[in-house]
């Protein structure tokens, strides 16, 4: 993976496997801390703590119908935050849910950039219908702070039953997510 | 700013629309969205569909995203499937033949074989 959203697009994937209704997804970006940090938090069936363990191991997948047992989702992510000085929590409840905080270093050399931060969002609250997304940007700078706070369950309540792919439907969640990210200063991370 | 009004009159011009052609729709495509997917650029598959989409108005087309489904080696991967019609798989897709697919396939019904790496279920 070459940067941050992808990642970040993996663990939503993750979440839908695991029959979330609701994915948070929290993303802050503060200079003042030197920090950027993402938080996944869904209410999917969760994991005990052998599979939590097991699903730190790159050879371990949930994914039954691979012939090949390797699961390099997670893996990855952990050892991209924590190569530059970042870290990495996993914490999960059977039958409550999973939640992903990784934190990285603004200023790390090696830090993967955070990516096409829109493409991530759009591609899953629109490629999956079924799924709640509450989505908040917040960018911190020191006295001032700004946010971006996006609901998919007001729009589908708005809509009824016109679908998510509806052409004006796609253009107005991208144009929102597209102000969201400019207004967080998300665009060039 | 986008507001909630907005989508109001994006629901009233899309329920007229729907009156119209009756509201079916036509092809469901779905992008697979598994690590390896994603690793091998699933997500700009993706865009370029929605991309697609929004651009030429195509409003009886429905896209999804889901997990790997063992063609690791082929990935991106996507599926086009039809009612009536044996799905389609196009593999090691990629924007610019996602937008081939588009005018061939969805919009004039040739299956764009050069692409195809399965079909049936």
């Amino acid at each position: 993976m070459q940067d941050i959203s992808l990642h970040l697009l993996d663990i939503i994937e993750n979440s839908v496997r695991a029959q979330a209704a609701l994915i948070k997804v929290r993303v802050i970006l503060s200079p003042a801390e030197n920090k950027l940090r993402i938080i996944v938090e869904d209410d999917g069936k969760g994991m005990d703590s052998d599979t939590l363990l097991q699903a730190q191991n790159p050879f371990y997948t949930s994914k039954a119908e691979r012939e090949k047992k390797v699961g390099l989702g997670i893996p990855l992510f952990r050892q991209n935050a924590e190569l530059t000085n970042g870290s990495f929590h996993m914490t999960s409840e059977p039958g409550f849910g999973t939640v992903l905080t990784v934190d990285f270093d603004l200023d790390h050399i090696d830090r993967m950039p955070l990516g096409n931060l829109k493409a991530t969002l759009l591609g899953s609250i629109i490629g999956h219908p079924e799924v709640d997304f509450s989505i908040m940007l917040i960018y911190r700078e020191r006295g001032k702070e700004q946010s971006f706070h996006f609901e998919t369950a007001a729009i589908k309540e708005e809509l009824g039953d016109i679908p998510l792919t509806y052409p004006d439907v796609i253009e107005y969640i991208d144009q929102s997510l597209y102000e969201g990210i400019q207004n967080t200063n998300m665009e060039d991370v | 700013m986008k507001t909630l009004a907005d989508l109001k009159k994006i629901r009233e011009k899309a329920q007229e629309d729907m009156k119209l052609r009756g509201g079916k729709v036509r092809i469901k495509i779905v992008v697979g969205m598994g690590t390896s997917g994603i690793a091998m650029g699933a997500r700009e598959v993706m865009k370029t569909f929605l991309e697609e989409i929004s651009n030429r108005n195509l409003t009886d087309v429905l896209v999804t995203q889901t997990g790997e489904k063992g063609l690791s080696s082929m990935e991106p991967v996507v599926d086009l499937i039809e009612e009536g019609k044996a799905k389609v798989t196009y593999g090691n897709m990629n924007p610019e033949k996602v937008k081939k697919v588009v005018v061939e396939h969805i919009v004039n019904g040739r299956i764009v074989s050069d692409y195809v790496v399965a079909t049936g279920d």
